[in-house]
């Protein structure tokens, strides 16, 4: 995280929603629980998956949240083992695994952020190219990847949000230590945890490297 | 959440002196044998801790130091085991196996070590430390408590110092040697723990949850990473979620406190074992297993008891339940083998859960027999719509959804309906439980236009409701005609009639003109002609449905069942005249 230019993009926001959302926990991991909200490290891959290069690096400030919370448990049949490379390959019937799941179901979020130039940025990259670029993208749905909530099964749908603002859900509360993001500058990537808290519908994220977030 | 709330629960229950809830290091363990030593380390005798008749027999609890986790590998717990960790010796039936013999060996060396590895100067340690050295335990063995040892599932074995009450283990010095031994701690690896934000060394094997109902008995994990196709990042077992020591200590030992066997905090709900419990000292926390458990024989008013307590205002002037904003949680878990998932969570207050519990209670309301209980337990509701009635067959997902409903105030699962109405066809049988459930699910449906009531409602003229009264009338003047008879039009009908009326009514009024003719008291057969044709006027205008939809096949099953108690209370009604 030292290789900041300090050119920042303007402010871009983000309406995102889907039918399902999966922002799992990384201690319940394995039969998934979901976070109440969306980390800013799903919100990142949904940017991403819009627009990125080496030049940017994308900036999660707020996240609202535009639909109540509502929940829904599922079993789905999943893998259990890992394909080495050395093997012909595995048979799925022999290594399934019943995963419950507890997701959330039917979510909309607005989510704040900003890119910033990156030490990669050649000669002819510029802010303004990228803010086009990205604005253009958004506005037509055109993607890398289709974006996904939380975990690839859940597509999401994606618009930008100009003029009026959606107004986020009327609820305020404490959840805790959530996922910021991984933490990729070292030799093995590190998880890093922020003190989230829903307030009038929005959690403010704090900067990746300021000292509320901690890994 | 989860983790965060069991572990402020844990800082609530440990803050009480003699709560007896295991401080870090250690855990409560029921040890059914005691070996008693003297200060030289001199076999004494055997003691036996264990209470109670036959199968039921249950072991003291004692605090001891927390357990090692361990599957096929050699670990030794400190100062307990089983008789190969602690006695070195084999399991009977194995002592020719000369692999299993060295096995159990080294077993026992690495008991030795482990005691060794204390380094406390303690009376009772070296005591013990002597009888190990001394390695003859052939007094032991020759003890008349011996065979009984051997032959018992369950025969972990601790020691004791003679003329101590407690244990070895729990002498003060060892207690000491215990807590600094925690602290220093296996690797200096320090991350944020994402449960309290703390720096703490990660966990790498949490402690097993044991009580969840299904799940292995020795225990089974909510934090687990024991697949190859789990693990992130290339990071294995604990350090795919870094909880720290001090958190997984607290959120095992809240949990397992909630799921013991002698827990209030707990109740069976299906597949999924559910606990509670608040921030504070609630009232909900005593009552809610009794508004939703089965009550036991000897009290069969304990549910209307509970209702009774929560919400029958205070005398005392306290604020109604409906407005505590004590914090109150619900977790639902059920088992997959050594891992547990989570079925359901809710979070919310005192005030909401009792609000949304009172609104359950009236919604499943519903006439009934005058030997029937006013209030049933949500098992007996669930299972009335499972197979056989049995619980193993509620569908899984089903119980853990229902209850969040309850507890949230939310329409009930569509499974629900479609579950009831699919036994109610199978069976052909309307019972208490399921009527009034198929009942709480409609109402529940239209919240603000109450179409189903409680009891007959003459005025309701939806067709399926209007059917089912028609198809209840229709089996009473069949049962008049032919007292006695075995199978009525319900167990040949029941089923078309409900979801495709068109194929079976015509047929059945055409019966129903064979059976008024049969019937003997002609003013009675008047009576009846008389019913139907109020009940048809509202129906046959545009002919019988050629089907009705699954709401309207629980309204069918609804007006069946209200109408049938209304013949039967009529009935009574009449006699007493």
């Amino acid at each position: 995280m030292n290789d900041r230019t300090g050119k920042q993009s303007q402010l871009f926001k983000l309406k995102v929603w889907g039918r399902n959302a999966c922002f799992t926990r990384p201690e319940m991991k394995v039969e998934r629980v979901s976070y109440d909200v969306m980390t800013p490290a799903a919100a990142r891959g949904v940017l991403e998956a819009i627009l990125w290069k080496p030049a940017i690096r994308w900036h999660i400030t707020q996240i609202d949240v535009l639909k109540p919370i509502k929940w829904e448990s599922v079993r789905r049949n999943e893998v259990g083992a890992v394909m080495s490379p050395r093997t012909s390959g595995l048979f799925i019937e022999d290594e399934r695994q019943q995963r419950a799941g507890l997701l959330l179901r039917d979510v909309a979020y607005n989510v704040h952020a900003y890119f910033e130039m990156t030490e990669w940025a050649g000669v002819v990259d510029n802010l303004a190219k990228f803010e086009e670029m990205f604005q253009r993208r958004a506005r037509k749905g055109q993607c890398f990847h289709r974006p996904y909530l939380g975990c690839r099964e859940f597509a999401a749908d994606f618009a930008p949000v100009n003029g009026d603002m959606p107004t986020p859900i009327d609820e305020s509360r404490n959840l805790g230590w959530i996922l910021y993001d991984m933490d990729f500058s070292g030799k093995e990537p590190m998880p890093r945890f922020f003190h989230a808290k829903l307030e009038k519908g929005s959690v403010k994220v704090p900067a990746f490297d300021s000292k509320e977030v901690r890994g | 959440m989860i983790l965060q709330a069991l572990t402020s629960y844990y800082g609530r229950i440990s803050a009480y002196d003699g709560s007896g809830v295991a401080p870090e290091g250690f855990e409560k363990k029921e040890i059914p044998f005691i070996i008693v030593l003297d200060h030289d380390g001199k076999f004494k005798g055997i003691d036996d801790t264990r209470s109670g008749e036959g199968k039921k027999k249950r072991a003291r609890e004692f605090l001891v130091p927390k357990g090692v986790k361990k599957s096929v590998n050699i670990a030794a717990n400190l100062l307990w085991g089983n008789p190969e960790y602690v006695l070195g010796r084999p399991r009977p039936g194995t002592e020719t196996d000369v692999k299993k013999v060295e096995k159990v060996k080294a077993r026992h060396a690495s008991f030795v070590e482990t005691i060794e590895s204390l380094d406390v100067d303690d009376s009772g340690v070296s005591a013990v430390l002597c009888f190990l050295r001394e390695d003859d335990f052939s007094s032991v063995f020759s003890h008349p408590s011996w065979p009984e040892i051997e032959k018992s599932g369950k025969n972990d074995i601790t020691f004791r110092l003679e003329g101590d009450t407690g244990l070895v283990c729990e002498r003060n010095e060892v207690k000491k040697a215990v807590a600094s031994m925690n602290k220093r701690g296996e690797d200096d690896r320090l991350q944020a723990c994402l449960v309290t934000g703390e720096m703490d060394s990660p966990t790498r094997l949490h402690t097993a949850i044991k009580g969840v109902w299904g799940a292995q008995s020795s225990g089974a994990n909510i934090v687990s990473f024991n697949l190859e196709a789990f693990n992130s990042y290339g990071k294995t077992q604990g350090f795919n979620a870094p909880v720290g020591k001090k958190a997984e200590h607290a959120y095992t030992t809240a949990l397992n406190r909630l799921l013991g066997r002698d827990s209030r905090r707990r109740i069976q709900v299906g597949d999924s074992s559910t606990i509670f419990w608040a921030d504070e000292n609630s009232v909900m926390e005593d009552v809610y297993a009794d508004l939703f458990g089965e009550p036991p024989k000897e009290n069969p008013e304990q549910i209307n008891q509970a209702i009774r307590v929560l919400f029958e205002s205070p005398r005392s002037g306290a604020p109604p339940i409906t407005e505590d904003y004590t914090r109150f949680y619900v977790l639902g878990l059920s088992p997959n083998a050594s891992r547990v998932a989570v079925r359901f969570w809710y979070a919310g207050t005192v005030g909401e859960v009792a609000t949304n519990i009172k609104q359950y209670f009236e919604d499943c309301a519903i006439v009934h027999g005058n030997k029937e209980p006013e209030h049933l337990s949500l098992f007996r509701l669930l299972v009335s719509t499972a197979l056989q009635r049995k619980s193993e067959n509620i569908q899984p997902n089903l119980s853990g959804e229902v209850m969040k409903s309850i507890l949230t105030g939310t329409p009930y699962p569509a499974t629900l309906l479609a579950s009831a109405v699919r036994r109610i066809r199978a069976e052909r049988e309307i019972t208490y439980p399921r009527a009034s459930l198929v009942k709480a699910v409609l109402v529940r449906n239209s919240r603000y236009e109450k179409e189903v009531g409680m009891a007959l409602d003459q005025n309701n003229t939806n067709v399926g409701y209007r059917l089912g009264r028609l198809f209840s009338v229709l089996e009473k003047v069949q049962e008049e005609a032919s007292p006695g008879i075995n199978a009525t039009i319900r167990d040949h009908f029941y089923g078309s009639a409900s979801s495709t009326p068109v194929t079976a009514f015509p047929y059945l009024m055409k019966l129903k003109n064979h059976h008024l003719a049969k019937l003997e008291n002609r003013g009675r057969a008047v009576n009846l002609e008389r019913l139907i044709g109020q009940i048809v006027e509202g129906v046959a205008s545009a002919g019988f449905p050629a089907h009705l939809s699954l709401q309207d096949q629980g309204r069918f099953a609804v007006g069946y069942y209200h109408q049938r108690q209304d013949l039967f209370t009529k009935k009574s009604t009449d006699e007493e005249e």
